[in-house]
């Protein structure tokens, strides 16, 4: 649905974007997540075409962004980092402006207007003007707009800040169904967005792609290959050399000997083999398992783990610059 | 051109939307006839002439006013993504805005209507120069307003497009006075002559006031503001890259 190929944008001295790539399918929702000043809002300004890129090309729905924005913007709705209202207007009067500005008339303008309404719960609002709404209120009338017309593709920079927890859970809930049918593409900075909302997710820092994938797949990928946690009832010293020589296990660290339980935490190549062998080791020396699982990573930790390796990797370049 | 309307009647009613429209039109007409009434009587004469004479210098200090806020608004409001990402050609962004701060100040023009009736009722005027004298005041102000949205375009804050829009629309009324034009022609020879003849509004508004609507006049008020209109909407595609 959306092609970015090779994309960069300079802004003067500052690189914005350098050579990002990616693809989103129909119907798929993706998270963009990184720190403040990424590069996030860029990239959804480019696929908008609000801005255009400094090189590279995008793609929406099979129509090039540079040659037709016209086209482009007709399938996309989009709520930008700073809720486009005019304060002078009524709820109702704005959202009759922005559909008729998106070509919307009659029967079809009123009954968009009313799933809208009634989507973005703004049934109490629809006859006050805007500069009296909460920044809550604000917020949905603004998600309302980009939504008035249809479109087969969402772009939604920072939908849920200033919002409280319930408006949060409100406005996730509603991307989630929107995914049924739409493409959706969301920017974050807080984690636990992306975990309650999508699976798929692009971490973007200076200006670069530096994780694309599955949420699932991103966390083992930052904790580095696999690693198993596991407690056995055994003396210290021969678990710790009987797992060492398994094939599988590449590091063993005991974290806790008490009332004769030994836990240690595994580092190795291969989640399954490693507790598959860990496994046989305990029955072939009958060790009760007392317990045996993958230790959590969370979001965060991935996270951290990825912009820190990307510092690095940014620090080395300048480096030799 | 449907689009043109949208955007037209969105910034049309964007005026209404504070009491500033209604000072502004209430200042605009007791200054002007103020200042014509005051010389009225002592001349003894049953025209709209002082009335006319003053407005290009008058309007030069109302106009920008209107024109200000068209961008800088938006762009303060944020709204400036919604319409730049609508599915439409910033022309007729632009046209539809333009065409909102005309129709704006056509009803500020329109409100000067009781000097006409007041005029022919005390005294034998001539409705043929009223009637030129009009067209006349409604093309400058076509002239200034779209000066003053590509100016408006070009900052950020509608104080800075204000006071640059009054110094520009003073510069084009400059080169018509024959001081000026007297002084450049001293510098370059020729060269004060022909920005007054193909540059200035003067000639163009003085035949107009003379009653005369020549056809080289309202190609003049037609080309300059579509210019204008034309580099507001440049300027708007260049901004993306």
């Amino acid at each position: 649905m959306i092609q970015v190929k090779d994309v960069t944008k300079v802004y003067g001295p500052t690189m914005a974007l350098d050579h990002v790539s990616f693809e989103v399918g129909k119907r798929q929702i993706l998270g963009f997540l990184g720190p403040n000043g990424a590069g996030k809002s860029t990239a959804m300004k480019i696929i908008t075409s609000y801005i255009a890129p400094t090189e590279g090309s995008v793609t929406v729905g099979g129509i090039d962004v540079a040659k037709d924005p016209i086209s482009v913007r007709r399938l996309i709705g989009y709520l930008p980092e700073t809720t486009p209202l005019y304060e002078g207007m009524q709820v109702d009067q704005y959202l009759r402006f922005c559909a008729k500005a998106r070509g919307l008339a009659g029967a079809r303008l009123n009954s968009r207007l009313d799933w809208v309404v009634q989507q973005c719960g703004l049934e109490e609002m629809f006859k006050k003007d805007i500069n009296q709404l909460s920044k809550g209120f604000k917020q949905r009338t603004g998600l309302a707009q980009a939504l008035i017309h249809d479109p087969e593709i969402l772009i939604l920079d920072e939908p849920t800040t200033g919002l409280d927890p319930l408006q949060i859970i409100q406005i996730r809930k509603l991307i989630q169904e929107l995914a049924h049918e739409k493409t959706v593409i969301f920017s974050t900075h807080i984690l636990q967005e992306v975990s309650s909302t999508t699976d798929r997710v692009i971490i973007i820092n200076n200006g670069r792609i530096i994780a694309d994938g599955y949420l699932n797949d991103l966390q083992s990928d930052a904790r580095g290959g696999a690693q198993l946690r596991v407690a056995l009832t055994a003396g210290r010293d021969e678990v710790e050399r009987g797992l060492i020589s398994l094939d599988s296990v590449a590091q063993v660290n005991v974290v806790s000997e008490a009332e004769g339980v030994v836990t240690a935490r595994l580092r190795g190549t291969d989640g399954v083999n490693l507790r598959r062998e860990v496994g046989q080791l305990a029955a072939a020396r009958s060790w009760p398992v007392m317990e045996m699982g993958v230790p959590e990573v969370s979001l965060e930790d991935a996270f951290i783990e990825y912009i820190r390796r990307s510092n690095e990797q940014h620090g080395k370049e300048a480096r030799h610059v | 051109m449907s689009n043109v309307g949208v955007i037209f009647r969105r910034e049309f009613r964007g005026y209404f939307d504070s009491t500033i429209a209604y000072i502004f039109v209430v200042v605009y007409l007791l200054l002007n006839s103020g200042f014509f009434m005051s010389g009225f009587f002592l001349s003894g004469e049953a025209s709209l002439r002082a009335f006319f004479e003053n407005l290009p210098l008058f309007n030069i200090f109302f106009l920008p006013a209107i024109t200000m806020g068209l961008w800088a608004n938006e762009q303060q409001a944020g709204t400036f993504e919604l319409l730049m990402t609508l599915p439409m050609k910033s022309w007729q962004v632009v046209t539809g805005k333009y065409l909102a701060s005309l129709a704006f100040y056509t009803i500020a023009l329109a409100c000067t209507f009781t000097l006409p009736l007041m005029v022919t009722s005390l005294g034998n005027a001539d409705p043929g120069a009223i009637f030129t004298g009009y067209v006349g005041a409604f093309l400058l102000g076509a002239f200034y307003l779209a000066l003053g949205i590509f100016i408006s375009g070009l900052f950020k804050e509608q104080i800075a497009a204000f006071i640059v829009t009054c110094l520009v629309c003073l510069f084009f009324l400059l080169l018509g006075n024959d001081f000026v034009v007297a002084g450049i022609d001293g510098w370059i020879a020729g060269f004060g002559s022909f920005l007054r003849d193909h540059v200035a509004f003067s000639s163009h508004w003085n035949s107009l006031q003379r009653g005369v609507i020549d056809f080289s006049s309202i190609l003049y008020f037609l080309t300059m503001p579509a210019l204008f209109l034309g580099l507001n909407a440049i300027s708007l595609e260049r901004r993306r890259y």
